[in-house]
């Protein structure tokens, strides 16, 4: 069953054409990663079904709620998608505890005491149990990313979207936060990766996605898609960032 | 030349109460300022073009004007224009209402903007209403990089009052300015008007300190 539909969906900045009629449709329980140069529409895609970014023409549908459909909508869309950021964005004043805990106490309405408890079994799932009432500058870009994804968790959505989570953290960071995304996905979360790591798309992935020029290219499954590119653009871009 | 340092003693009771009017139109003027300018702030932040247009047009027109021209407009221009009688100090609390709501405005607008996207973005993510993203998440924020330049506007209204000489209200610097003219003890009065107003601002640099401390600027 498709949980996002793209519908000929396009979105221009001005005259730049950042996606370009893309047709895709993303079923539950899959984990898509998304790759592609710089500049080829790959962090739009993403921001699109949230509707972050608007979309200029066309239909994106997630969960049966497009995102056209006006403010409303897209709170619920935005309550049914979590997203983690390259750059974490956790709220500075408030410590991992009540980070994680903001959401559902002003989106779904939980009590404090709810609310928090929630928020410490997600911090144990992270493996962040110890360093909830610490504050985010006290914490690693690892740590921090992990109570982001808490964060977003805590809302309780069906799909979570990972815009670039690792691309700022140093090599040693980034497995602890890959570790946490394959548990993710072994619990069967639908997800969507804008990501470099080819070893999480060929491991966890059951979908990779290369895009360019704002349109799909390749669509297809990670290890085949990887171990015998389709395009010479694809293997050109693979030894790059292999 | 003699001066007599007694007359200051003889005097402090109406220094004081001059410095309690001060006082006064300093509280309600900024309590007016803070609330005004952070509606304008937000209107130039966030606002669409037409609110946006509004509150830059109100900012420009008063950080464009002496605050004098102001306050003589309120007091004698505004009852020739409206038919209605204008008591000093009410003049005095709105031209400072006025006047540092335009400059609280700018200052507001800045420590909104100055706030990372990704934080505001972090929040409509997660499902929250804008408004919810601004009370909740920026605001906590913006405000502790308010305080700084809060505090350095706070000074000038009340040193601003001063001015309101023009229009007669019983102030310090007004207060002052009537001893002298019955005993011409000039040294002794301006020297005591210009410690109290020294001991006033340094109150509100200390407690605006204190309130610094307190929190963190993140």
């Amino acid at each position: 069953m498709s949980i996002i539909e793209f519908r000929k969906t396009s979105k221009h900045f001005g005259d730049l054409k950042v996606l370009d009629g893309v047709d895709l449709s993303i079923d539950t329980g899959e984990v898509v990663v998304l790759i592609g140069p710089s500049g080829s529409g790959k962090s739009t895609l993403l921001r699109c079904i949230n509707g972050l970014e608007q979309i200029t023409s066309g239909d994106l549908v997630m969960d049966g709620i497009s995102v056209r459909g006006g403010k409303k909508q897209l709170r619920l869309i935005r309550q049914e998608a979590g997203m983690v950021f390259q750059q974490f964005n956790l709220f500075p004043q408030m410590t991992a505890l009540q980070n994680v805990a903001f959401g559902p106490r002003k989106v779904r309405g939980l009590t404090r005491t709810e609310a928090e408890a929630q928020a410490r079994a997600l911090l144990e799932k992270v493996g962040l149990k110890d360093k909830a009432g610490h504050y985010p500058s006290e914490l690693s870009g690892g740590q921090q990313q992990r109570v982001a994804i808490a964060r977003a968790l805590a809302v309780r959505p069906k799909v979570m979207l990972f815009d670039e989570p690792t691309s700022a953290l140093d090599p040693e960071l980034k497995q602890e936060v890959l570790n946490v995304m394959r548990q993710l996905a072994q619990e069967g979360m639908t997800m969507v990766v804008v990501t470099h790591e080819m070893a999480f798309a060929k491991q966890v992935g059951t979908r990779l996605i290369f895009m360019e020029h704002g349109k799909i290219s390749v669509d297809g499954h990670p290890r085949e898609v990887i171990e015998n590119p389709p395009s010479d653009r694809l293997k050109d871009f693979l030894q790059h960032v292999e | 030349m003699q001066t007599d340092w007694s007359v200051v003693l003889t005097f402090l009771p109406q220094l004081l109460a001059g410095a309690k009017i001060t006082v006064q139109i300093t509280i309600i003027g900024l309590l007016g300022g803070i609330f005004l300018g952070t509606i304008a702030g937000l209107m130039r932040a966030y606002g669409g073009r037409i609110l946006n247009a509004i509150a830059f047009t109100y900012i420009e027109l008063i950080r464009g004007t002496p605050i004098v021209v102001q306050v003589m407009f309120l007091y004698f221009a505004m009852p020739v224009l409206t038919g209605l009688r204008v008591d000093p100090m009410a003049a005095a609390v709105v031209a400072i209402v006025v006047n540092a709501g335009a400059y609280i405005a700018e200052i507001v607008r800045g420590a909104f903007l100055s706030i990372s996207k990704g934080l505001s973005e972090a929040g409509l993510a997660l499902g929250l209403p804008q408004w919810k993203v601004l009370v909740y998440i920026l605001g906590p924020l913006a405000f502790r990089r308010l305080i700084p330049p809060l505090g350095n506007q706070f000074i000038v209204s009340l040193k601003d009052t001063s001015l309101f000489i023009v229009i007669g209200v019983g102030e310090l610097t007004r207060t002052g300015q009537e001893i002298m003219a019955s005993n011409f003890r000039a040294v002794e009065i301006w020297t005591a008007v210009a410690v109290i107003y020294l001991i006033l601002t340094g109150s509100m640099t200390v407690a605006l300190r204190v309130i610094e401390k307190r929190m963190r600027i993140l």
